[in-house]
């Protein structure tokens, strides 16, 4: 019994699939030549689709924000009729 | 490609700093507006992009150092400065939260029953869960210690276990001391004691919740690689902010909650 304890232990560290080592190992490299690629696109932009998304709905809620903002600033430093 | 002859890093323009100023100004303008006319959107909509913000900006700034090499020695230079700059602005923030309190205990009116804790305050008993949660920020200092060892020798695994470890230990303070303020004998609105109380606590508990999300982020960042044992700035920025939390709990333990009682 105890000569299938080594085999196991094989067994046991070998389980992870090459799928999801690459998921585990280090992804620093992959990255780094993603930005560092000569392509003209500003860092907020350079990772990819979900950059330009996330950015446009950013500046989205900023814009209506302040449009919003400053209105509701005005009305509230109008003074009110008194009845 | 041209190659730059200087160590310094020239960014490229980005919306970032607009939209957090516009940002700061809906969560201003928000949070006077839910004040006065219970209207909770323009509150919301500043957090919401006081969030999106701080999430693009940080990656942006992962992506410049790790990503692009941006970060030489003269610029972590410059930004250790810049932590620490900004770390003494906080310690003068809540030195003013402790003036507040020293003002009305030292000298309590008359109003109070001229004394501390004034009339009818039956304030925490300083050595239960105050005393544990002090202990767990002592703690969470010992590890976070540890798990910057550990990445200065290159352990990554037990550099992993000690960051969590301190994480794990920020989120157990978090919730006893929510557990506190949902089961303390005294409101923010009982005196002056309840004021200096929740208004010195409760800032550092917010202290608490960045503290914690930044090492969550260097937590992920470890177990990702980005830092070496020779550069890991963010972290280093995050163990100081994490020790300027617990240094600001052991003042608020000895004088709101032992002194105080």
């Amino acid at each position: 019994m105890w000569k299938q304890i080594p085999g196991l232990r094989q067994i046991s560290q070998r389980t992870i699939s090459t799928a999801s080592r690459r998921q585990l190992g280090n992804r620093v490299p992959e990255k780094q030549k993603l930005f560092q690629e000569d392509n003209g696109i500003p860092v907020y932009l350079k990772g990819g689709v979900m950059d330009s998304l996330l950015y446009r709905l950013t500046m989205g809620l900023t814009a209506f924000g302040t449009a919003y903002v400053v209105y509701e600033l005005l009305v509230a430093s109008m003074p009110k009729k008194q009845k | 490609m041209a190659h730059q002859a200087h160590p310094f890093c020239m960014l490229n323009p980005n919306p970032w700093p607009i939209s957090g100023a516009v940002a700061a100004l809906l969560t201003t303008s928000g949070l006077a507006m839910w004040f006065h006319y219970n209207t909770l959107q323009p509150l919301a909509l500043g957090l919401i992009s006081m969030i999106l913000v701080m999430l693009q900006w940080w990656r942006d700034i992962i992506r410049e150092s790790t990503f692009q090499g941006h970060h030489t020695l003269p610029v972590q230079k410059g930004l250790r400065y810049g932590m620490i700059l900004f770390i003494t602005s906080e310690v003068f923030f809540f030195l003013g939260f402790f003036w507040a309190f020293f003002h009305s205990s030292l000298a309590p009116t008359p109003e109070l029953g001229g004394q501390w804790p004034p009339t009818g305050i039956k304030p925490m008993n300083p050595m239960e869960v105050p005393l544990l949660n002090t202990a767990i920020l002592l703690a969470s200092g010992v590890t976070v210690t540890w798990a910057h060892h550990s990445i200065t020798e290159g352990a990554r695994k037990q550099a992993i276990q000690a960051l969590s470890l301190t994480v794990l230990l920020g989120a157990y303070f978090k919730a006893l001391q929510a557990m506190e303020y949902y089961e303390a004998p005294f409101s923010i609105a009982d005196s002056v004691y309840g004021s200096t109380f929740f208004i010195a606590t409760g800032f550092h508990g917010l202290h608490v919740i960045i503290g914690s999300s930044f090492l969550l982020i260097c937590l992920l960042r470890l177990i990702n690689f980005h830092f070496t044992p020779n550069h890991h700035f963010g972290f280093e920025a995050a163990a100081w902010y994490w020790h300027f939390v617990d240094v600001i709990w052991l003042f608020l333990y000895m004088t709101i909650y032992w002194w105080g009682s």
